[in-house]
C-alpha cells in the first residue's frame, strides 16, 4: 500500500487534473447513492405507513347477553357476566361500564357496541330480578320498560400471529384529549411545531447525558420514537440515530401531525405479558385496567403516559412505588403545561394505581371452544387472515355455561376418583353443550383441566359409544308406525345371531338377565341390549345406518350387527350432533360455534346463518324423546332425580362400553342439550357405567343451569292413549299400571287389555305419568 | 344488490302476516338498534291481524285466527319482529334474517318466527332453506291450521321457484286440506 502511494506521489503533479476528474464521479456516485438511499428510506416509510401498518389478531367474542323480561337469570349470574365484562361497581353509575347493585336490582350503564347487525347504543337501565328470572328492564331516565337490551360481549380470546403482536386499535378522535395532552406534555411538548426532529432537545439531552455519564434523558420527538418502534431495532448506534432522523423528517414531510400521532398511540410499546408484547394505548388500557381507554380517569392516563419511558422499569404491577412516582411526575408536568389544574392533580395523586390484579391473560380462557372456532374459520379463511387481519369473530359461547361445565366436570371426576380409589388424574372427560332448536354450541370441554389447550377430546377423541347409539335403532323402527309403536312388545329373551359367514353373535344385557316381553319404550328406557339387538336386526342394520346419517353422523359406518349396540367410535361432538337432530324434533341443524365474522373496520364478512333440514320424521322423533324421558324417570337415568327437581323435564340416554372403558351420557331439557364422556386416555377400564360416571357430571351441570321451557311441544300427528304396559293393549279403564303413551295417529292398538275388560274407570291418576303429560 | 321484487315479497309476507298493515316505505336507519320501548306500535298488532287480504290471492277463511291466543309473545320478541319488518321493508333482507334469528334464540319454539325466516329466505332466493324452515315452522305449529296453510303456501311457492311443479301442486293440496279444517 505504502509503496504504491509513493509511486503515485512521483506521478502526482502530472495527474492532478486527472485526479480531480477522478473524484468528481465518486462524489456524484455518493450523491446518487445518498439519493437512492433516502429514496429507499422514503419508500419504506411510506409503504409502512400507507399500507397495512399492523397485523391485528382476530378477536373472539362470546355471545352477548340479552336482557329482557322473562329471561331466566340469577342475580349472581348477571353479576358474574358484568364482572367478566369489567363493569366497575360504583354507588351511582354515571358513565358506560359502571354498575351499582342493590340485592336483586342492578343499575347499569351499558357500553356502546357495534354488532354484526348494527350498533347497540349505550343505555342507562335498571334490571330487576326475582326467582331466577328477569322481572323488568327499565330505562332509568324515562322509567319506561325496555323490552330488550344487549350487553357488550365478553372477549374470550384472540388469534395471534406467530410473533405474538397484539393490539387494540384506537382512532385519534376516540382517544380522550387528556391522554393526548399528557403524552405531548411529557414526551414532546414541541410536537405540533417541529419538523420531525428537535435539535435543541437533542443537544439538551446530550448535555444531560454527558454530565450524568449515562442515558438519563431522551431527546427524541414522538415522530422519532414512532420511527424507532416502527422500522428499526432498539440498538443505540450512530447509523441508527441518523436513519431515525432522516426517516422522522420524511414522515413529517409526507404526513399530517394527527396521522403521526394516531400511529404513535397505536404503536408505542407499553408492556409485556409473557411472550405477548403490549403495543399501543388501546391494548395497554385493557392490559392494566381491564377497561377501554374511554373509561379511564386522569390518574390512569398519567400512569400510561409515564410507562412510555420504560414499561418494565415502571411496571405498576411489579414496581408500584416507582410507577406511582412516575405517574405523579406526569401529573406535575400536566399542571405545568396547563393540561389540568393543581386541584385535579392532587386529587389524582391521592388515588391508588388502580391496576387490575389479575393480568389480562394472554392464553385463551376456553381453548377447546376456541379450537372449534378456529377449525370452522379455516374452512373460509387463510391462516394468516385469521391471525393478522383483525377479524372480529362473534361466537355462540355462553361463558356462564362454559364455566359451570368446566367446574362440574373437574369436581365430579375428582369425587369419582376418590370414591373409586383411583389416583387423582386417572379420569379424563369431555363434552359439549348446545341449544336445541338453533344448534348453537354454548360450551365445549376438551379436557377436565380448564384452560388446557392440548388434545381436544370433545372433537378428536373417537370412543366407542355403547348404548348412546340406541335411539337411532328405535327411531328407525318408530318411523314405521304400521309395525312399531312405543307399546309394541319386544322380545328380550336369549338371542343368537348367525352371520352369513357363519360367525355367531349372542348379545347380553348389562345385568346379565333376560327380561322377556317388554314394551318398546321400556326396552329403550332400561337400555336392554338383547331386545335392541333383535329390533335392530328386524329393521335392518343398513336402515339403522341410514338413520344415523340422517341424524348427522357423516362418517362411513360398517354394517356389523354389533353397531346397534354401539360398537362404533364417535367423538362427543358427533354424538351431540346426533342428539341435536332428535331433540329438535327431527330437524338437523349443523352445530355452529360462530354467528358472524366482521372485518376490522366493522364491515360484515361472513354470517353463519341458521340452517335446518327436515331429516327425521318429527312424529317418530317425538316418540323417541318420550321413551328417553322414561329413561330419566324410571330407567337407566333415574338417579338424575335424586338431585334435580322433579318438575325438570329431561330426556336422555346413558352409554357404557365393554369393560367400562367409556361412560357416556347424552341428555336434553327444553332448551339445552349436553353430551358428556368420561373415561381414560389409555382406554383402560374406568370402572364407570354411563349412569355412575358421565350422568353425574351432566346432573351437576344442570343442577346449576336449570332448565326452562317444556321439553316437547305439541305435534300434530300425535295422540295419547292409555296403555297396559304388560300387554301393550288399551287400558282406558281399570289396569292399575296403565300409562299414557303417545302414538302416531292411527297406530294405536285397538284391543283392550285383559285388565281393562271389566275394570272400573280409574278414580285418580296413579302415577307421575299423568302429571307429566298433562 | 337485492332485486326489488324479492324484497317486495318479503315486505308483503312480513307485513301481512305479522301486522296486517300495508307495505309502506318507512325510512329506517340500520345503525340503530330496535326501538325497544313497550309503547312501540308492535304491541298493538294483534287487533289488526287477519284483516287484510294476504298476497298471492290466498284468502283467509273468515273467523280463523292465525295465531293461537294463549301464546304470549314476549315483548322482546315483538320488538325484534317489528325491527325485522322494518329491515325487510328497506330491502335489507340479510339484516331482517339476522334479527329473526335473534328472536328465535329468545323464543325458539315460536312457529311464527320460523315462518318469517322462511319467507325472508324465499325472498332472498334460497328456496331450499325456505322450504325447510317452513316445515320447521309447521312442526311447531300444532293446532294452528292457518299458519300451517301459509307455510304450505310458501313451500308451494318455493317449489315453483325451483321448477318443481308437481311438488308445488302437492303442497297446494296440503294447504287446501288445511283450509277446510
Amino acid at each position: 500500500m505504502a509503496q504504491r502511494r509513493k509511486r503515485g506521489r512521483k506521478k502526482s503533479r502530472a495527474k492532478k487534473t486527472q485526479r480531480r476528474s477522478f473524484w468528481l464521479p465518486i462524489l456524484a456516485m455518493l450523491a446518487v447513492f445518498l439519493t437512492v438511499y433516502i429514496a429507499y428510506l422514503d419508500f419504506q416509510v411510506r409503504q409502512q405507513f400507507d399500507g397495512k401498518r399492523w397485523s391485528l389478531p382476530a378477536r373472539v367474542y362470546a355471545r352477548p347477553l340479552e336482557l329482557y323480561a322473562g329471561l331466566p337469570l340469577t342475580p349472581d349470574a348477571l353479576d358474574m357476566e358484568l364482572t367478566s365484562l369489567h363493569y366497575q361497581p360504583v354507588s351511582s353509575p354515571r358513565r358506560p361500564g359502571e354498575v351499582s347493585r342493590n340485592r336483586n336490582v342492578f343499575h347499569l350503564i351499558t357500553r356502546r357496541f357495534v354488532y354484526w347487525d348494527g350498533e347497540e347504543a349505550s343505555r342507562d337501565i335498571r334490571v330487576n330480578l326475582s326467582n331466577g328470572v328477569i322481572e323488568r328492564v327499565t330505562h332509568v331516565a324515562s322509567g319506561k320498560d325496555a323490552s330488550l337490551v344487549r350487553l357488550d360481549p365478553v372477549l374470550v380470546g384472540s388469534f395471534y400471529p406467530s410473533h405474538n403482536e397484539d393490539r387494540v386499535l384506537v382512532k385519534l378522535e376516540d382517544v380522550p384529549p387528556p391522554l393526548v395532552n399528557a403524552l405531548i406534555a411529557v414526551e414532546d411538548h414541541g410536537f405540533y411545531s417541529h419538523h420531525g426532529i428537535a435539535p435543541l432537545s437533542i443537544m439538551r439531552a446530550l448535555w444531560a447525558n454527558i454530565r450524568a455519564r449515562e442515558v438519563v434523558q431522551g431527546g427524541s420527538t414522538l415522530t422519532q420514537q414512532l420511527v424507532k418502534n416502527f422500522f428499526l431495532s432498539s440498538e443505540r448506534t450512530l447509523t441508527r440515530k441518523v436513519n431515525e432522523a432522516i426517516m422522522a423528517l420524511l414522515l413529517e414531510w409526507h404526513y399530517e401531525k394527527d396521522e403521526i400521532l394516531e400511529a404513535y398511540l397505536n404503536e408505542v410499546y407499553l408492556g409485556q405479558d409473557g411472550n405477548r408484547s403490549i403495543h399501543g394505548f388501546g391494548l395497554a388500557s385493557h392490559f392494566y385496567f381491564e377497561r377501554p381507554l374511554s373509561e379511564l380517569s386522569v390518574d390512569q392516563f398519567a400512569l400510561l403516559v409515564g410507562l412510555v419511558k420504560g414499561p418494565s422499569y415502571y411496571n405498576p404491577r411489579t414496581h408500584p412505588d416507582r410507577a406511582t412516582r412516575r405517574r405523579n411526575f406526569v401529573l406535575d408536568v400536566m399542571v405545568e403545561q396547563g393540561v389540568i389544574s393543581r386541584d385535579e392533580a392532587s386529587r389524582a395523586k391521592s388515588r391508588g394505581l388502580g391496576v387490575s390484579r389479575v393480568m389480562n391473560k394472554a392464553i385463551d380462557t376456553f381453548p377447546a371452544f376456541l379450537d372449534m372456532v378456529r377449525r370452522q374459520l379455516r374452512r373460509d379463511y387463510r391462516e394468516e387472515d385469521i391471525t393478522s387481519e383483525g377479524l372480529r369473530i362473534f361466537t355462540t359461547l355462553d361463558p356462564q355455561v362454559q364455566w359451570q361445565f368446566e367446574k362440574a366436570l373437574d369436581r365430579r371426576l375428582g369425587i369419582l376418583e376418590r370414591n373409586h380409589s383411583m389416583p387423582g388424574g386417572t379420569l379424563e372427560g369431555a363434552g359439549v353443550v348446545t341449544t336445541i332448536q338453533g344448534g348453537e354450541v354454548l360450551a365445549v370441554a376438551g379436557s377436565r383441566k380448564p384452560g388446557f389447550s392440548g388434545f381436544n377430546r370433545a372433537l378428536d377423541a373417537n370412543r366407542q359409544v355403547g348404548s348412546v347409539i340406541k335411539p337411532a335403532v328405535y327411531l328407525t323402527a318408530l318411523e314405521h308406525p304400521e309395525h312399531y309403536t312405543l307399546a309394541t312388545l319386544l322380545d328380550d329373551g336369549p338371542l343368537t345371531y348367525t352371520a352369513p359367514n357363519r360367525t355367531t353373535w349372542s348379545p347380553n344385557n348389562y345385568d346379565r338377565q333376560f327380561h322377556g316381553m317388554t314394551p318398546l319404550y321400556l326396552a329403550l328406557a332400561n337400555s336392554y341390549n338383547v331386545a335392541t339387538a333383535r329390533l335392530g336386526l328386524d329393521v335392518g342394520i343398513k336402515s339403522v345406518i341410514a338413520t344415523l346419517h340422517d341424524l348427522g353422523i357423516d362418517q362411513p359406518l360398517n354394517a356389523y350387527p354389533s353397531l346397534v349396540l354401539g360398537a362404533v367410535e364417535l367423538s362427543p361432538m358427533q354424538v351431540t350432533q346426533m342428539y341435536q337432530t332428535i331433540a329438535s324434533g327431527g330437524f338437523q341443524t349443523p352445530l355452529r360455534a360462530i354467528r358472524a365474522v366482521l372485518a376490522a373496520d366493522g364491515a360484515p364478512l361472513q354470517s353463519y346463518p341458521l340452517r335446518v333440514e327436515a331429516s327425521i320424521n318429527p312424529d317418530a322423533a317425538y316418540l323417541v324423546t318420550t321413551a328417553l324421558r322414561y329413561a330419566s324417570r324410571v330407567g337407566t337415568g333415574r338417579s338424575l332425580y335424586q338431585v334435580l327437581p322433579s318438575d325438570m323435564e329431561i330426556a336422555g340416554k346413558t352409554g357404557t362400553t365393554d369393560d367400562m372403558r367409556d361412560s357416556w351420557y347424552a341428555g336434553y331439557t327444553g332448551d339445552r342439550l349436553a353430551v358428556v364422556w368420561v373415561g381414560r386416555d389409555d382406554n383402560k377400564s374406568s370402572g364407570l357405567s354411563g349412569s355412575s360416571g358421565a350422568l353425574l357430571v351432566w346432573r351437576d351441570l344442570f343442577a346449576r343451569l336449570g332448565a326452562s321451557g317444556s321439553l316437547q311441544s305439541d305435534v300434530e300427528g300425535i295422540e295419547y292413549f292409555r296403555i297396559d304396559p304388560a300387554t301393550g293393549l288399551r287400558a282406558e279403564q281399570g289396569c292399575e299400571n296403565g300409562v299414557e303413551l303417545p302414538f302416531i295417529k292411527g297406530s294405536e292398538p285397538v284391543a283392550d287389555a285383559p285388565c281393562a275388560k271389566d275394570g272400573l274407570p280409574l278414580q285418580k291418576p296413579v302415577d307421575w305419568f299423568k302429571e307429566l303429560f298433562q | 344488490m337485492i332485486p326489488i321484487p324479492y324484497s317486495r315479497i318479503a315486505c308483503l309476507a312480513l307485513f301481512v302476516i305479522v301486522s296486517g298493515t300495508a307495505c309502506t316505505t318507512a325510512t329506517y336507519h340500520r345503525t340503530q338498534s330496535p326501538v325497544i320501548d313497550q309503547s312501540a306500535p308492535a304491541s298493538e298488532r294483534p287487533a289488526a291481524r287477519g284483516e287484510v287480504a294476504p298476497p298471492g290471492g290466498y284468502q283467509e277463511p273468515p273467523g280463523v285466527q292465525v295465531y293461537p291466543a294463549p301464546r304470549q309473545q314476549p315483548p322482546a320478541v315483538v320488538a325484534l319482529l317489528d325491527h325485522a319488518e322494518q329491515q325487510a321493508n328497506n330491502g335489507d333482507l340479510p339484516a331482517a334474517a339476522m334479527t329473526l334469528e335473534r328472536a328465535i334464540r329468545i323464543d325458539s319454539r315460536n312457529p311464527v318466527l320460523w315462518h318469517h325466516l322462511a319467507s325472508v329466505r324465499l325472498a332472498e332466493g334460497d328456496a331450499i332453506q325456505a322450504e325447510q324452515l317452513a316445515k320447521k315452522s309447521n312442526a311447531l305449529a300444532a293446532g294452528n291450521y292457518a299458519l300451517q296453510a301459509r307455510n304450505w303456501d310458501l313451500i308451494a311457492e318455493a317449489r315453483r321457484t325451483r321448477g318443481d311443479a308437481s311438488g308445488a301442486q302437492s303442497a297446494e293440496q296440503q294447504k287446501r286440506a288445511l283450509q277446510t279444517r
